[in-house]
């Protein structure tokens, strides 16, 4: 479903992922675990093909980076469903619109179709109460509970997360993660990438990967693969762990 | 769908009214511009055509033309070059003696000196100085015909004048359809600008292109479109107003004002792509 193959990405003079070769196949939950600026966010943003490599190939799906058009771009993002940090909903709609606006750009569901979908969201993620409120009148744990909502309306077969717990305060972050383990169970493949143990530790069934400096590596801190140049992933030597 | 795309293009509006507001303005300021220019060519041109109609050619015959010949040039020219109109030396005199008005002056003639003449209207598409120059050169080759007269200066004085109207409203017309595709342009811009995060998460969350730039599409149309319709207005009433004081000036025709308003529509989807395929692919990662 995700394969990076060797990927890296440089930012400058700055690596930012260096030679990071990993795979998930439907229904998997992997968690990266790294601290700010190791480079989860880079590896989401490679996903969704904001940024290309600068080596390696990122395959989601039958989508692999390289120059794919802003037409192909936009259907590999309809097929993902992605969670933010900082929410990212539109301050100008309710909630209900919000929601809405992503059933809308999946294209997939005519006009009566629309209202069924948004509430069938809501309710998962318990805001149906709150459909006619504007962001700004929700508290953190509402706002991601709606930016959820608007991951999961089109039933994705992978949800990104991008540090969903990250402005939540303990009970919301509860919530949160109880929301999103319950989403996994029912099929969803989730990615998760986060800065706190407690966070990868929620989910029992997950792989966690490691991430330090754009690396991935075990738990002592080695790097978790030894790429040869000219080694495919398969041949490359596990050090420790790994999937 | 498209009612989603008309109440996003309504939301923009109301959002970034002082944006779509100073469009609004600067457009109908270009289009009562281009209109009050084919408002004068359309009156100039209907005024020209109305003093072409009237054009004539008179074809002075010699003397000793029979009456069988006369008939065969008449036929032959009737034919080839439009309506022909016989005038007798009497006739010619007698007209000449209406002008005058005093016959006292006229009693020192003992002959009638005017010749006889056929006039001829020509048909329209004769009726510019080249063709007319040339239809007389044409007309005077007949050993029938002593001289052709026609105001050649006034015709092509007056064909130049024409000319000089459609060259000027071509110019005009470029001038403003560059300043509407301008205003648009630099409205969607700044509109798109102006709600960049909106555009973003809708470029994350997997939107094309098209369906990010549909409702300022339609906006950019509803603002022509308004332009447009106020600057008829405003072309009306002026209209009228002269009307009352200058008899026959007269307003444009309808196919015009579906063109104008079609043109104005047209640049404004125009300008906003051209707007759009540069800002999206600046915005939307």
């Amino acid at each position: 479903m995700i394969t990076f193959d060797r990927v890296s990405r440089r930012f400058g003079e700055r690596m930012a992922l260096d030679a990071v070769s990993w795979h998930m196949d439907e229904g998997d939950c992997v968690v990266f675990h790294g601290h700010s600026g190791a480079g989860k966010t880079t590896l989401l943003r490679l996903i969704t093909h904001e940024i290309q490599p600068t080596t390696g190939t990122v395959a989601v799906g039958t989508f692999r980076s390289g120059r794919l058009s802003r037409t192909h771009r936009a259907l590999l993002r309809r097929t993902l469903g992605i969670i933010y940090e900082d929410f990212r909903l539109l301050n100008d709609r309710t909630v209900f619109e919000n929601v809405a606006l992503a059933v809308r750009i999946a294209g997939r569901f005519a006009e009566d179709e629309v209202v069924p979908r948004v509430m069938y969201g809501l309710e998962e993620v318990g805001l149906q109460l709150k459909q006619h409120s504007y962001p700004a009148e929700l508290s953190a744990g509402e706002k991601q509970r709606c930016a959820i909502a608007r991951a999961i309306v089109n039933r994705p077969a992978v949800i990104l997360a991008d540090e969903p717990t990250g402005a939540l305060e303990k009970r919301s972050q509860d919530d949160v993660l109880g929301l999103l383990r319950r989403i996994h169970e029912e099929g969803a493949a989730l990615l998760l990438v986060t800065t706190r143990a407690e966070v990868a530790a929620a989910f029992s069934g997950a792989r966690v990967l490691l991430l330090e400096d754009g690396k991935l590596v075990d738990q002592s801190g080695r790097p978790l693969f030894r790429v040869e140049t000219g080694a495919s992933p398969q041949a490359a030597e596990p050090a420790a762990g790994g999937f | 769908m498209h009612l989603f795309y008309l109440r996003e293009a309504a939301r923009s509006f109301r959002q970034h009214r002082g944006l779509a507001y100073t469009a609004i303005f600067s457009l109908t300021a270009a289009l009562i511009l281009s209109g009050l220019l084919l408002l004068l060519t359309h009156n100039a041109k209907a005024t020209l055509d109305l003093m072409g109609d009237r054009r004539e050619m008179v074809i002075y015959l010699r003397d000793d033309v029979t009456p069988g010949h006369r008939d065969q040039l008449m036929g032959r020219l009737s034919d080839l070059y439009g309506t022909v109109t016989y005038v007798s030396k009497e006739q010619a005199w007698d007209e000449f003696s209406r002008q005058v008005g005093d016959p006292s002056l006229l009693e020192a003639v003992d002959d009638n000196p005017l010749p006889a003449s056929i006039r001829l209207k020509l048909k329209p598409e004769l009726l510019d100085h080249v063709r007319m120059e040339e239809t007389a050169r044409q007309v005077a080759q007949f050993p029938e015909v002593e001289d052709v007269r026609y105001g050649a200066e006034w015709v092509r004085r007056l064909d130049d004048l024409g000319a000089s109207l459609t060259r000027g409203s071509w110019a005009v017309g470029v001038v403003v359809a560059l300043a509407i595709v301008f205003i648009v342009y630099n409205t969607i811009r700044l509109t798109v600008l102006a709600r960049r995060p909106q555009v973003e998460i809708m470029s994350r969350l997997g939107a094309t292109d098209g369906f990010i730039a549909a409702p300022f599409v339609i906006e950019a149309v509803f603002e022509a479109a308004l332009a447009a319709g106020i600057a008829l207005a405003v072309l009306f009433g002026l209209q009228q107003a002269l009307a009352a004081r200058v008899i026959g000036v007269v307003f444009l025709p309808t196919t015009w004002v579906i063109g104008f308003v079609g043109a104005a529509i047209g640049l404004g989807c125009l300008a906003s792509a051209l707007a759009l395929s540069r800002v999206l692919r600046a915005v939307g990662p």
